[in-house]
This record gives structure tokens, sequence and C-alpha cells, in this order.
């Protein structure tokens, strides 16, 4: 992290402005409050109509595997689990990305994360709860799925906190209690910008509720940027505990391929990878759409893709270690998973997300396709899938080829997992276009904070703040 | 250095290395390795997928729904209660099951009146308290929710008062012309009763005809024995006492008669203590893998049409070797040329060796020559007397084709005016080459009486529904004579049905009689019991009469009329090739002959050696595969003149080139809503000139693959050291070679472990020497734990609920004859359960007799026990798989155990159900649970005394003693995981000369 930061406090220092074409206070606050004032357009109507009915298709299919069972999927024994905990880990994933740039770019005083990171943490939030749907759908018995949680009850009976599981459920939900919150404190002071310049009544309480009464006053910013900073640092080691403990799911358990300590750093890495990767396909789309390239630059593009590039090699360094080990364990039931999984009937997957993860990313090197857009959206969604792929080819591959050849079985998902991961598209998109619609995308704040009128000094006083 | 690998550096130890070569070989990968079928994205139908449920739920005649109220159930208290019921607490009564020339003696669970469950009866020959899948599973066909339940006439409902008016009618006429154009066609049978009313009916009716016909009968080994030696007799083989068995075709552990005894008997001669002791040695000579050959020392994969030559060889041998044998100069022809002469060498060597101590069976499928021949060698080797024991077949009709040819033939002509079929199902299974139902179709008055209304009752005028043995009276004979009573635990449940007896009563007579009259009747006088009630009481009581088997019959083979018997029936010399087929009839090892169609255990119970369930196959050998280019699941049309039969066909390793083995019992067409359309029916090419094997066929494909659903996809082990298996005199070099194949790292603790040494410790052992895999423990679970069934589709999709399992591996490097092993595996009992740490509900917990637990009610259905579960036992309920259980399909349920919903994990228990209980009866009685007393279901029904089950804190137990046998192993014991379940390693006792040659062959 630390050669980014210097690499990075350099280009500020080359490049000078992280904003684009000199706006002036009053124009940012109007380019950005622009989408959310004025009418909806027809083709987020389109949009909003697409994610709508594909939640909706979602909400069906679930209410179905509610009333007949998880056997409408392809999962059997032995893979007991498949594609609902494989897009449970991969939205969480996803959600890395918010929390890395607003909290941890924050506290390295990464200053151009403020043009994307209200977006990344709205993506976050829709992300988490995407994931948040399937471990509540994929048990067995939805309707005493409560026994999940430390409830008091009559018969004494406490969850069993030896269960990864168990610290899932506490993970993810302090997660996203902590995501939500800071999320929701960056937006104060923009929320109130908003109440100020609504034109209903309505629109006016409605505003002045969520705003919290937010007037501007120094005090009221010296309190907020306290209590920012605060969530910044509570957020900071979330982003590495959330996705070590989903690791755990994996790694505490005895099953070849999955008991591995390479896994809580292996998944982080990969969760921020695709996060970015979600983030930047998301910022083009939506910068494009809504004329924000000046807010969102091109420098911020190429920062996102060099992270990409990392993390990138990262999770490709912990492919070929897990081969390493395999290989130097001696371990015959861990070395079979592995050949297994490179050579076996699960090869297709496994090559397809070495392509898109560690393949792919390389084409970064060059900073003439760090800048190229087009190039820069394909690869984002490449490695999006080959993300998705990491955990299939981890729940998947490992638990259909365990340790008794005699349970081995293939793996073949149905129109019910495909359909219910759709859905959650839909889910996110329905929330996603809403954020759009509705909220500033942009932190207008934040951003007046970098542009060069706001510092006088012109960066005399290094991270002055 | 790796731990498991330690396994290859072992002298010996060829098994493991060559596992790992074999895989690495391009046939393997084409054809065994068959793991995974093309992966399909398959949309899945609710309506296809729950079918199965659905038919299950159609009967709604058992709700009693007269109005479209919501029903009403009465509970109706005892006014009166009867002596002895106890709610809640199980009675067990001794019955006994009919069954081809022989019975099996049972002790059935009763709860308040409603049989649960059967178990075999300790003091019955044929069963020594085991039974095997079939007799286990009677107890869903008592309560088969398409039984026939009215009478009918031409399909009008009738009352069995119209029936016996109707046949008062008949009878005068009947009476006076003698029976003229009347024929009863039964199925075999071993019964007083049965036997003295056929007797009545013949002289009764001395013109009519009685013929016996089934169409898997052991026809031709009575055939055999009768024309070698002029008498009538049947045998009985004593494996506990053969140190040497050659076996000719004959499956004798799992599919020929009397197979529990058998299994008994070959595991007592087979069990070892330790490395000192001596065990049997089996050759086998095969068309087809079977559990016989999988058990075998030696096997030689054989066309069926040329094991007959193997035995005319092998008389030939012997008899230049020394042992007399009468007819050896008849079959000069045939020099062993043909067959592999150092096997024959060392095989005949071996038996010499033993004489009196060595045994040589013959399948049912062979010939009477054949077993003529096999006769007169165990005759020559001394064996007569000793292992195999003849015995008169006193009250038994045995199935004689040749009857059933003439009878269709008269049939046909019309000479036939009534036709009386008891029990079975000729329509279905008669031969093709009689075309019987068009011939019973001529017949004017056609009466059948069945359990079902199959494929015959469509085509009767008179269908009379028929008791099933657990609700009526009757009697049996074991094989050797041994006399039971079949005594009713429950009444008809449709008041409609008769049994055979009281059917047969009245044919006879006019009149009508109970059939519990007609067994008293049978009973009486001298011959039979003394006088007495007390003694009738001690009959019912023991399920056999003390001291009743016949008396042996000293059998010497007649020179003359064994030459007759080659001269008249000779040994055939053809071989099949690729133009010409053989196919191989041979009985399902789950539907038999086809009248467990409609058995749901059954059809889901995977065949022991292709592990296929809900479907018939032909198997292949990897030679014709490779030659036709057929995979598994190809439909090919087996043709042959203008018989055809479409079936897929599946790659079985050591399956005789150019022999296609074909299940029967398959393609049901009116069997009822489980087994109406399963599979294909095999019968359609059976003929009666060949109904075992028959040459000449022609196999084409017809470009249609289709799924099969077989339970193991994957079958070697791929050099992993779970069954363990050495030769006898590698054991005797290095007695620890088994649990030494897997190191175990010392247990490193951060914390004081439960120490579990106090009270009762559960444990078990299964000797993977003595299983035999013949799938007897795992309908024993099913019927014990209430286990349910998923049908085909679900099977395919890998959701089998079975909590025992019987895993099967080949081994060894000859792609076309492997080793087979089998391991039964159920839950492990885990001390370090690591399903139970991962559970974030604590559903599955350990109590502190070391069992590993599950809590129904907790269960949120997470599957993350099962994904951590090693051994991959734990089931999971996908879906409500009992939601639709008709009324009386739940009467088999056992009330001691919850039936599982939906959402919920479930898994082997080790019965604690059955420990509760004992430990119950025990605190009662102020003392301790005493060892042997408390059984598993799977041990309790086990042939071959595998499993041992006890409480491995008492040092005397059994269980314990197991346990410090030198051949004990955990299975994947690097896990550390303590499992209370641990498996004794499978010792071959291979032929050193054959030994020899095997290993500088592949060295």
């Amino acid at each position: 992290m630390s050669t980014i930061t210097k690499e990075t406090d350099l280009k500020v220092h080359e490049d000078g402005e992280l904003v684009e074409g000199n706006p002036t206070f009053a124009s940012v606050t109007a380019d950005i409050s622009r989408a959310p004032e004025a009418g909806t357009p027809k083709l987020w109507f389109v949009a909003f109509g697409a994610a709508l009915s594909l939640m909706g298709l979602g909400l069906t299919l679930i209410g179905y595997l509610f009333w007949e069972g998880t056997g409408i999927w392809g999962i059997q024994n032995p893979a007991g689990w498949g594609w609902a905990i494989i897009n449970f880990v991969w939205w969480v994933g996803i959600g890395h990305a918010g929390t890395l740039i607003s909290a941890i770019l924050f506290l390295f005083r990464q200053r151009w994360r403020t043009a994307i990171n209200r977006f990344a943490e709205a993506m976050t939030i829709f992300a988490v709860i995407c994931a948040l749907v399937f471990p509540g759908i994929h048990v067995g018995r939805v309707w005493v799925a409560y026994f999940m949680f430390p409830l008091p009850n009559q018969m004494g009976m406490w969850p069993n906190f030896r269960s990864p599981l168990l610290w899932d459920v506490f993970a993810v939900g302090t997660y996203f209690t902590v995501s939500l919150l800071f999320w929701y404190v960056g937006l104060i002071p923009d929320l109130a910008t908003f109440r100020d310049r609504a034109k209903t009544k309505i629109k006016k309480a409605a505003l002045a509720v969520f705003s919290l009464g937010w007037r501007g006053g120094n005090r009221q910013w010296q309190h907020y940027e306290r209590a920012y900073l605060i969530l910044a640092g509570l957020s900071t080691p979330l982003v590495l505990s959330v996705h070590s403990v989903v690791s755990f799911d994996f790694a505490v358990s005895l099953i070849p391929g999955w008991h591995t300590t390479i896994f809580p750093p292996y998944f982080v890495a990969g969760a921020i990878f695709s996060g970015f990767a979600m983030v930047m396909t998301l910022a083009l789309i939506a910068r494009k759409i809504y004329g924000l390239e000046h807010i969102i630059t091109m420098r911020h593009l190429e920062n996102m893709n060099k992270i990409m590039l990392l993390t990138g090699m990262m999770v490709g360094y912990a492919y070929s270690c897990e081969f390493f080990v395999a290989w130097y364990s001696g371990n015959l039931y861990e070395k079979a998973i592995f050949i297994n999984r490179a050579i076996g009937p699960y090869a297709w997957a496994y090559w397809t997300m070495i392509f898109c993860n560690v393949v792919v990313p390389q084409i970064f090197w060059s900073r003439k396709m760090r800048r190229n857009i087009p190039v820069m959206f394909v690869a984002s969604i490449l490695i999006n899938v080959g993300m998705w792929f990491e955990r299939f080819v981890i729940v998947i591959t490992s638990l259909s080829q365990d340790f008794l050849p005699s349970s081995w079985d293939y793996f073949s998902p149905t129109f019910f997992d495909v359909g219910i991961y759709l859905g959650t598209f839909g889910i996110f998109f329905t929330f996603f276009l809403l954020f759009l619609r509705f909220l500033p995308m942009v932190a207008i704040a934040e951003i007046k904070g970098v542009l060069p009128q706001a510092d006088p000094h012109y960066y005399e006083h290094n991270g002055h703040h | 250095m790796s731990l498991l690998n330690k396994a290859n550096n072992l002298k010996g130890k060829a098994y493991w290395r060559s596992l790992d070569e074999l895989a690495e070989t391009p046939e393997f990968k084409d054809f065994l390795h068959r793991e995974f079928p093309e992966g399909i994205t398959e949309f899945n139908n609710p309506i296809t997928r729950r079918n199965f449920l659905t038919i299950m739920g159609a009967s709604m005649a058992f709700a009693g729904l007269t109005s479209c109220r919501k029903p009403v159930q009465k509970i109706v208290p005892y006014v009166k209660a009867p002596e002895d019921v106890v709610p809640g607490v199980p009675k067990f009564y001794a019955t006994s099951m009919p069954g081809g020339t022989g019975s099996i003696g049972l002790l059935v669970e009763s709860h308040e009146g409603r049989p649960t469950k059967m178990e075999g009866n300790e003091l019955h020959p044929q069963s020594g308290g085991a039974l095997g899948s079939h007799q286990q599973a009677e107890i869903l066909n008592l309560y088969d929710p398409d039984r026939a339940k009215w009478l009918s006439q031409d399909g009008v409902q009738k009352n069995w008062s119209d029936f016996v008016a109707w046949w008062r009618e008949q009878y005068p006429e009947l009476l006076a012309n003698q029976g003229q154009g009347m024929a009863v066609l039964s199925q075999q049978f071993s019964s007083p009763t049965l036997a003295r009313l056929k007797k009545e009916f013949e002289n009764t009716f001395p013109q009519a005809k009685w013929v016996v016909y089934e169409a898997v009968s052991d026809e031709n080994i009575l055939k055999g024995i009768e024309n070698a030696t002029g008498q009538a007799l049947q045998p009985v083989f004593h494996y506990e006492k053969a140190n040497v068995v050659l076996s000719l075709d004959s499956d004798f552990l799992l599919k020929e008669s009397d197979s529990i005894r058998n299994a008994r008997g070959f595991a007592n001669g087979r069990r070892i203590e330790s490395e000192k002791d001596t065990m049997n040695r089996l050759y086998a000579v095969e068309s087809t893998f079977t559990i016989t050959g999988a058990m075998a020392d030696h096997r030689l994969p054989l066309q069926g049409g040329q094991i007959g030559a193997f035995a005319a060889a092998l008389a030939v041998v012997l008899n230049r070797k020394g042992a007399s044998i009468s007819a050896a100069g008849n079959l000069q022809d045939f020099a062993s040329d043909d067959f592999d002469q150092k096997w024959l060498d060392a095989v005949t060597d071996d038996l010499l060796a033993n004489r009196g101590k060595s045994l040589v069976v013959a399948g049912r499928h062979q010939s009477a020559t054949v077993h003529a021949l096999v006769a007169a060698i165990n005759s020559a080797l001394g064996n007569t007397g000793e292992t195999v024991t003849y015995y008169p077949l006193t009250d038994k009709a045995v199935s004689d084709r040749q009857t059933l040819v003439d009878l269709t033939s008269q049939m046909e002509a019309g000479a036939i005016s009534t036709v009386i079929v008891l029990d079975g199902n000729p329509v279905f299974d008669a031969p093709a080459d009689l075309n019987f139902s068009s011939a019973f179709g001529k017949v004017a008055t056609r009466i059948h009486c069945s359990s079902t209304a199959n494929e015959t009752s469509a085509l009767s005028n008179w269908h009379l529904p028929k008791t099933h043995f657990l609700e009526s009276w009757g009697d049996t004979r074991a094989l050797d004579g041994t006399m039971s009573v079949i005594q009713p635990l429950i009444a008809p449940l449709f008041a409609a049905c008769k049994s055979d007896i009281e059917l047969v009563t009245l044919i006879n007579s006019g009149s009508e009689l109970s059939d519990y009259e007609i067994v008293r009747q049978s009973w009486q006088g001298p011959a039979r019991i003394a006088a007495g009630e007390k003694n009738w009481r001690k009959v019912l009581h023991d399920g056999v009469l003390e001291n009743s088997a016949l008396s042996t019959v000293s059998a010497s083979i007649s020179r003359s009329r064994l030459a007759q018997q080659i001269s008249a029936q000779p040994i055939s010399k053809a071989k099949a090739n690729a133009e010409s087929l053989e196919v191989a009839f041979v009985p399902s090892t789950s539907l038999f002959d086809g009248r467990y169609a409609n058995n749901g255990w059954l059809q889901e119970l995977p065949d022991p050696v292709t592990k296929i369930t809900w479907d018939n196959v032909a198997l292949i050998s990897m030679k014709l595969a490779k030659e036709a280019g057929l995979k598994n699941g190809d439909v090919i049309s087996l043709e042959k003149n203008d018989s055809v039969l479409a079936i897929p066909v599946w790659i079985l390793p050591g399956q005789a080139d150019y022999t296609l083995t074909v299940a029967l019992g398959y393609g049901r067409k009116n069997a009822g809503r489980v087994g109406t359309d399963v599979g294909a029916n095999a019968y359609a090419i059976r003929t009666s000139g060949a109904p075992d094997y028959q040459g000449g066929f022609t196999a084409n494909k017809i470009g249609k693959n289709v799924e099969i659903a077989c339970v193991q996809d994957h079958s070697t082990v791929d050099g992993r050291p779970l069954v363990r298996e050495g030769t006898l005199d590698h054991y005797r070099e290095e007695p620890g070679f088994a649990p030494e194949m897997e190191e175990t790292p010392p247990l490193v603790s951060m914390w004081k472990d439960h120490q579990y040494d106090e009270g009762y410790q559960w444990g078990m052992t299964i000797d993977l020497n003595v299983c035999t895999g013949c799938n007897a423990c795992m309908t024993a679970c099913q019927s014990e734990n209430n286990i349910p069934i998923v049908g085909k589709e679900q099977v395919s999709n890998g959701r089998e609920m079975h909590w025992i399992r019987l895993d099967r591996y080949f081994t060894g490097e000859d792609l076309d004859n492997p080793g087979m092993v089998y391991q039964p595996v159920a839950c492990q009992q885990c001390e370090m359960a690591p399903c139970e740490q991962v559970c974030p509900v604590a559903a599955t917990v350990h109590d502190d007799e070391g069992l590993n637990v599950m809590t129904y009610n907790r269960c949120i259905g997470t599957r993350y026990c099962s994904n951590n579960c090693p051994y991959k036992v734990r089931r999971f309920n996908w879906f409500n798989f009992t939601k639709d259980t008709p009324e009386i399909v739940k009467m088999a349920m056992n009330p001691d155990v919850t039936v599982r919903s939906r959402g919920v994990m479930e898994k082997c228990t080790f019965c604690v159900q059955r420990i509760n209980q004992a430990k119950a009866i025990a605190k009662s009685e102020d003392r301790q649970v005493r060892d042997g007393e408390l059984k598993t279901a799977c041990q309790q029904t086990c042939p071959a005394d595998a499993i041992t089950f006890g409480n491995i804190n008492d040092p005397e137990s059994k269980v314990v003693k197991m346990k410090q046998q030198n051949r004990n192993y955990t299975m994947l014991s690097s896990l550390n995981l303590r499992t209370r379940n641990t498996f004794l390693a499978k010792i071959r006792n291979p032929n050193p000369v054959l030994e020899s040659a095997d290993s500088s062959e592949h060295a």
C-alpha cells in the first residue's frame, strides 16, 4: 500500500488537479445536483424497469425456493453448497472496494478517492444487501433461520460459537451496519445541500429529516470530520476482517482445497480486486451518461487500474502458492484436489478463472491501456467474471472431490441457481438506479475540498487538513 | 515425506501403486473413469421431479374421504385391553416366509399390532438370524398402496361370496369330468399344507393338471442331481466346512437359493482373528462380475456358454489326477487346452489336496448336465455328506419349464377351459417363444390369485386378491425340511384378500375353511407335532418345529445315468463373438424376477456390482465397448430372429467379452405406481429353450443415450488407503500392515479433551474380510430408520438418502479382470467430529456415550456439517420427501424414529433408539446392558456377521476384542478424528502357485 501512496502522492504534484476544467464551487454543486434534480430521463425508466423485472424474477424464484426446498437447486451430496454461497462470497467481495476507497484511502489521505467514494460506498451497501440475501435463503428451513442469532429463549439454547458460519453472521452484520453509517454520515452535508436546493415542500421536509439539521457551521464541520475519521478508523479493520471471516467458512473446515491458511489474505486481495472492477464498470457508465468526465477523471480510472493490476497479481500469487503448498505438503488429498482443479472435470472453470484474474489484468502494465476506456471496461467485466469463477472453483471443486472417491459427483446448476443469481443483479441495480436518481452520486462537499481554490496554499503544507 | 504414500513402500502392496498406474492408462480414462458425465443444466421441472412423490400420494382411498369435509379420525381406546400389549413396547413374533423350494424364518417386530420390521429367526436354518434385502423389504410389499383391494370378475367388483357361489356352480361338472380341461399354474412351494392340498387336488381331479413354473428357479440344479443320482434331492451346502471352494457361475453369496446361510457359512470359513489363523480359498469362474466373484481369491471371467466346457475340462483333469469321476471318459472332447492351463492345474491341485473339505458349486444358470457333473465331482472329491448334503424333496413343488410349455400348447389348442393361476405373473415372465398371453386368452375361464393386480390379472376373468404372508396362516419347509408355521401378524388389510390355501381348499372341495383350520389339519398327527395346544404354541413361539429337518440322503452317482445325461444334453463348446453375442439372463438383485418391481426400497437399492438404481442395463466388457464404440447409457437394440430388446449398456470391468448380462424383472407394464415402466423387459427375448444363456444376438446402436441413476461415479480408490487389503502371506509377514498404511500423527490438543471413559461408550467394527457387499444392511437401515425413497431423478442428482452405503472399488492391474472390494460406510461417529464444530446452531452435538447425535428440531439446514464430513455420510432432506407418503405406507414406519421433514440433515445414529431401549430395559432390571444384547439394525441382519457393535468401555466386550486385532484400522486416520467405527482389513488368500505367476507376469 505504501508504494501506491508514494506514487500517487507524486502524481498529485505532477498532475496537480484532481478535477479537470477548473470548476468553481458553484459549478460543482450544480453539476452533481443536476441529475437528481432534473426530470427523470427515459433511459432511467428503461433501466429501472429492467432491474425491477430482474428483481421480481429473483424474488419469485426465492418464493418458490421457500415453498419447495433447496432441492430445486443443483446442489447435492457431496456439494452441499453451490451458487448461493458462491454468490454470497462474490457480492461481499465486491462490497470491499467501497470500504477500501472510503476508509483506507481516506486514512492514507488519498484525495483522489473523493470522486468515486460515494459511488463506491453505495455499491458496497447494495452489494452487501445482495450478499445477505443468500445466507438467509440457502438454509433448508428458512423459517427457523433466526436460530443463528443469539436470542434469549426458554430452552437456554445458544448458537455454536465455534462455527465459522456464526462468525459470518456477526462479521457481515457488523460490516453492513458500519458501511451504512459511514455512507450516511458522508451524505449528511450533501443532503443538506439538496435540502437547500429543494423546490417542493415535501422534498425539503424529507431531506431536512435526513440531513439532521446540518447547517455547515464550523463546529458542525469539526464534529463531522471527527465522526467521519472515527468511522473510517472503524471501517478499516473491517475491510480486512470481513473477508477473512468469510474465508474462515472454508479455511476452518478440513476439506482439501479449503483447509488452508492462505485464505484470509487471498480472499481480501480478491475482494478488493473484484470490488474495484465493479466500481470501474459502474463508474465508466455513470460518468458517461451523467457527463461527469471532469470529476471522475482519467487519473482516477488509471489509479484504479493500477490497484487492479496489483491485487490481480496478489491473487495470481495465491493461486500458484496453493499449488506449491499442495505439492510441498505431500498430502495425497491436497495434491489430488489441485491436480483435479487444473485437469479434472472442472478445468474449464479453473482456466476461465486464471485467464480472467491473472492474464487479463496484465494489460494494465501499459500506460496506454490503463487509459483506454473500452479496454478497461472489458477488463473490469472479465475480472468480475473471473472472481465469480474463483469462488466457484473453491466451493465446487473442493466439495465435489474430497476424501472418498465413492462420493464424488459432478455439480450442475439448475434454472433456479441462475435465476436467483440474476435476481440479485436486479436488486443491486434497482437500488443503484434509485441512488443515482435521488442522491448525489459524487461527494459534493469533498470534491470542493480538492478544488485548487479550497487550498490557497497550493500544497505548501503537505498533508495539512 | 508423504504419510499417505507410505502405503506404497510396504512390501508386496502392489494394489495401491498399481492403481495409480492404472489411472494413467488411456483405457482407464476412457472407460472405467467415466466419473463425470457431461454436465447438463437441468431445468428443474417440478412435475417430472415430483412424479414419484405425486404418484405415491395418489392414494386418497385410504384417507377415508367420504365427503368434501376434512376427514374425521376417531381414536377408539381399547375397551378391553389385550393382554401383554404395552403401548410403545414392540412385540416380536416368529413366522416364516416362503420362497423357492425353501423358506426363511422371520422374527417380525410389531408395534401395537402393526408389523414394522423383519428380522431373521436365529433358530431357522436358512436364516440364522440374518436376512437379505428382499425379505426385509417384504414389509413394504405388505403395505403396498397398489395392492389389489377388491375381488373382481371381468373388471367388476365382486365379493368373495360371489366367487364361492360361482365356483360351486362349476364344481359339480368339474368333479364329474374329473377336472378335464382344468389346470392350476402355481409357483414353487415348500409347504406341507400346499403339498397336501396339491395331492388332494390331484386325487379329486385326476384329469386336471397342476403346473409349477417360476421364471427363476433351481430347476437345472435339481434336475441335474436327479439325473446323476436317480433320486430327487435338494442339495444344501456347508461352506463353513470347505477349505477350497470353486464356484462355476454361482453367485451363492447373493442370488442363489439359500444365499443367507451360504454367506454365513462362507464368512465363518473365512473369518480370522490373527495372522496365525487359516482361511478358506475361493475360486470363481463367472460370466459377469458378482459379489461372489468379488470375494474370490482368483477369478476367471468366462462366457456363460463356456463354463460348462470348463466344468468338463475340470472333471477330465481331476480324473487324470486321480479323483475317479465316472463320466470323465465321455468328456475327452473337452481337452482343456482352451482354458488357462495353469489356473486349471492350480484349482484341481487345491481341490485334490482338500478332499472332503472342498466344494464345487455351479449356478442355477448352468445346465442340468453341468450340475450332474458337479455332483459327480463333489462325490469324487469326497465332499458329498461333508460340504454338500442332500435332502429329499418332501412337500416341495419345483418349477418345470417343460410342463409350462406343454400347458401353453394345450391352452393354445383349446384343450384347457379353466386355468387357475396361483400367484405369479406368467403373462409377464413366461418365455417369450411360448406366446403365453395369446394362449392364455384362449382359455374360457381364467382365474388369477395374486396380491397385486398385475399383467396376468389384467388378462384374467377373475382376480382374487391374495393375502400377504404376514396376514394369513400357512406353513413352510426349509431346504433341509425344517418345518415352520406362517402365522399372521395382522388381519388382512383388505377384507377381500384370501390366502392361496383357502382358495385351493375351495377348489378342491367346494367348501370353505379358514386358513388356520387348514394349517392345523396339516399339522395334526404324530408325524407333525405331538398333540396338545402347548406343543403347537411352542412351534409358534420358536418359529420352527424342533428337529424337523429331514434326514440326509446318501446320494451316489450312477455312471450310466450321468453318461445318459451328458449325451442327452451335451455340453456346448460354442463361443460367442462380436457377430454372435451371448445374452445372460439373471435375476435382478433388486426386483428378483419382477415380483418386487413396486417396492421403492428395492428399486432404490443400488445393484451391488454396478451401483445402478431404478434401471436394468446390459452389462458389457470394456473390449466389446471399445469395439462397438459404446459408452455407458448408449441404448442398443439386442436382436435375434424376431425378438428385439432396446436397453442401455453399461461397461463393467471383469465382464466376459461378448457376453451381455441383462437383469430380469424390469419393464413391468402393470406393476403399480413405483414399478411400472421402469427399465427394459428382458423376458421379451428370453426363450424356453435357452432361458439362461442364449447366443446368436447382434447389438446395434440406436443413437440414443439415456441417463442411468448410478450412486457411485468413481470406482477406484486413486491410491488412497481407504479399503486396506493384503494377502494372507503378506499379513503373516507384516501383521500390522493395515494400521501402518496411513500415519496417524499424535493429537496435540490445546485443552483437556473430554475423556469418554465413563459409562457406556459405543463403538463398532466392520470386518472387511467377511463383508460380502450384499446390501442387506442398507435395507435393514432403511426399514429401521424410516429412510425415504427419493426416486430415480433425485438419485441421479446425488441425493439418495441411505444412511449406510456400500462403497465399491475396483482394484488391480488387469482391466479385463480387476478385483472388487466393498466397504460399508455409515457415520463413523468421530469423537472429534468435524460436523459438530461447524454447525452454527449446535444441531449436531456429542453425547457423553460418544455418539454424534442429530437434533432435527434444531437443524436449520445449512449443510455445512455435510460439507465438512470427510466420509460424506450425512444426508439432507432436499425436499419434503415424506409429505406425500400414502397412509398405508406410513404403517411401515418405525414409531421409535422420527420421520424427518424437509430441510434437515440426517445420518446414522448407531440406532440410538435401540440403544435407549436396551438401556431402559437394563435399568429396569437394575443391571448393565449385556454385551451382544443390543444390536444395530445393520449388524442384526448381516449374514456374514461382519459388523460388531458394543461398549468399548467394557474390556470384555466383543467389539473391544475386534478392535484389538492387528487388522483394525481407522479410515482417514491422518485426520485424527478418533472415529468410533473402525474397519478390519481385508485379507485375500491367493494360491501361491497362481500368485507368483501373476506377479511375474506383471513385473
